[in-house]
């Protein structure tokens, strides 16, 4: 069953890219109309989240597996692409927290940035959120771009998500009194001002570098024979060549890497750096209420930064609800352009229960680590506070985990 | 030999692909058969080291088949 979109005409990448593009933006006119006076925000934000998803979808960019490869296969070839994603977005996030706070030794953190206290709640989050991503095949940015590339398995994943942060909700007070509000917040640029923080940040990430490039090798790296590039030399051959490279074949790594890290600082200068957690929980904690089993009062929570719960109500049609919701249909539009779009329906049944458990342990992780890959890792380091690299830590040992129950499940 | 890996998840496709090389007689060509595009990055990558090389073709809209074959001798 070809689902790409019958006639000859839509048979060019570049006719589907104005055709599904020209609809996306169609959609961004409406969000704008529908929410000019409660959040202007939203329809700027579903172009973001348009091209968040187009760029993860034409990347092949997954969190999950740049941490999982690295154990199953031995080889970092999306965690090389993400360092460089994050030392783009380091430089970025320094120079809109320094105009945001000049003098940091004051004691005020940058707004919106993800600094959120340490403490064993970040590290158990970190576990639960590795184990949950490698067996459901996906984190929350990676289940949400494959929706958008009709995988049926990444939506189940995405209601276990759901579910797990509606438990997370209910426990949110335990964990609110027992370890989150007594944990320490560690800003880098508070111990030593901007320099020092990225001078230390930049040192981790090469540490970083250097580690997975010496794991590789370690476990018999080759290089891949290259692949030969597009034929042709006059100016058509050569840029429909580009064409097909940009629309069609996957990006490098790298390349992604890159996108995405830019992309997350231009976002950051229009409100906030990249998450989703934070939204998805106020789709289960509205749901719970409207099934009247709501959370009640989450405790602490609307203080603290990044993408811990969000509980309260307002309006439905918010920011985050489109930026979140464009990376659905970012990828929507990249699959379709590359014309690899299809709905993907696993043969075994137990990969929808995987799914689904996946799903409910990231979603309680990320309760705990107020964040996913995205809020909690790939926004948090760049904002140059501790927690970040304690999740990538915990987030490694919990896929070193899940890689263990994995080779156990056929 | 013929491996058909539709509608798998992430990251069956490639643990099933390295399974059924590990057993792949000397002479043989393994056909996988796979709608997962990550894998096209991620198989190469990986039976490389393996010591084997592999053609990608793209079989159907969103469908792909890898040839993989053991890398020519000193090569």
């Amino acid at each position: 069953m070809s689902s790409v979109v019958g006639s000859t005409m839509w048979r060019h990448p570049l006719a589907r890219l104005l055709g599904v593009g020209a609809a996306a933006l169609l959609v961004s006119a409406v969000v704008a109309r529908l929410t000019a006076r409660t959040d202007a925000r939203a329809a700027t934000f579903w172009l973001f989240g348009l091209a968040f998803g187009f760029v993860l979808q034409r990347s092949r960019f997954c969190f999950a597996s740049a941490f999982r490869d690295l154990f199953l296969f031995g080889h970092g070839r999306i965690m090389r692409g993400i360092l460089g994603g994050l030392a783009v977005a380091t430089a970025g996030f320094a120079v809109l927290m320094q105009r945001m706070v000049p003098n940091p030794s004051l004691g005020v953190i940058a707004p919106e940035a993800h600094v959120a206290p340490l403490g064993a709640h970040l590290i158990l989050g970190g576990l639960l959120f590795g184990v949950g991503m490698v067996i459901a095949g996906g984190c929350v940015s990676g289940s949400l771009y494959r929706i958008g590339e009709g995988y049926v398995a990444s939506g189940v994943a995405l209601l276990g998500i759901v579910a797990g942060l509606a438990l997370g909700a209910h426990t949110w007070n335990f964990w609110w009194r027992s370890s989150i509000r007594g944990g320490l917040v560690l800003w880098l640029p508070q111990v030593g001002g901007y320099g020092m923080a990225l001078v230390v940040t930049f040192l981790l990430l090469l540490g970083a570098y250097l580690l997975v490039v010496w794991w590789e090798v370690r476990q018999g790296f080759r290089a891949p024979e290259p692949v030969p590039g597009p034929p042709g030399h006059t100016f058509g051959e050569r840029i429909r060549g580009a064409l097909r490279a940009v629309l069609v074949h996957g990006w490098p790594a790298s390349a992604g890497g890159v996108a995405l890290g830019t992309l997350n600082v231009f976002l950051y200068t229009a409100h906030m750096p990249w998450g989703v957690t934070g939204e998805i929980s106020r789709w289960a904690v509205g749901l719970l209420t409207l099934v009247g089993w709501g959370p009640g009062l989450l405790q602490g929570a609307g203080e603290l930064s990044g993408c811990a719960l969000v509980g309260r109500g307002g309006p439905l049609l918010t920011h985050t609800l489109t930026l979140t919701l464009g990376m659905v249909a970012g990828a929507f539009v990249g699959a379709q352009v590359a014309g690899e779009f299809r709905l993907r329906r696993p043969r075994e049944r137990r990969r929808y229960l995987q799914a689904l458990a996946g799903g409910v342990l990231m979603g309680y992780g990320a309760t705990l680590a107020m964040g996913c890959t995205l809020g909690a890792f790939f926004s948090a380091i760049p904002s140059l506070g501790a927690n970040g690299w304690v999740f990538a830590a915990a987030l490694a040992a919990g896929a070193w985990l899940g890689v263990q129950v994995l080779r156990r499940i056929p | 030999m013929k491996l058909d890996v539709r509608g798998e998840i992430c990251p069956y496709p490639m643990m099933k692909t390295v399974e059924v090389l590990q057993g792949l007689p000397e002479d043989d060509i393994l056909e996988v058969l796979t709608d997962h595009p990550p894998a096209l990055e991620s198989i190469p990558f990986y039976v490389t080291r393996l010591g084997y090389r592999c053609t990608i073709e793209e079989s159907a809209a969103g469908e792909w088949r890898i040839r993989i074959e053991r890398a020519g001798l000193g090569g």
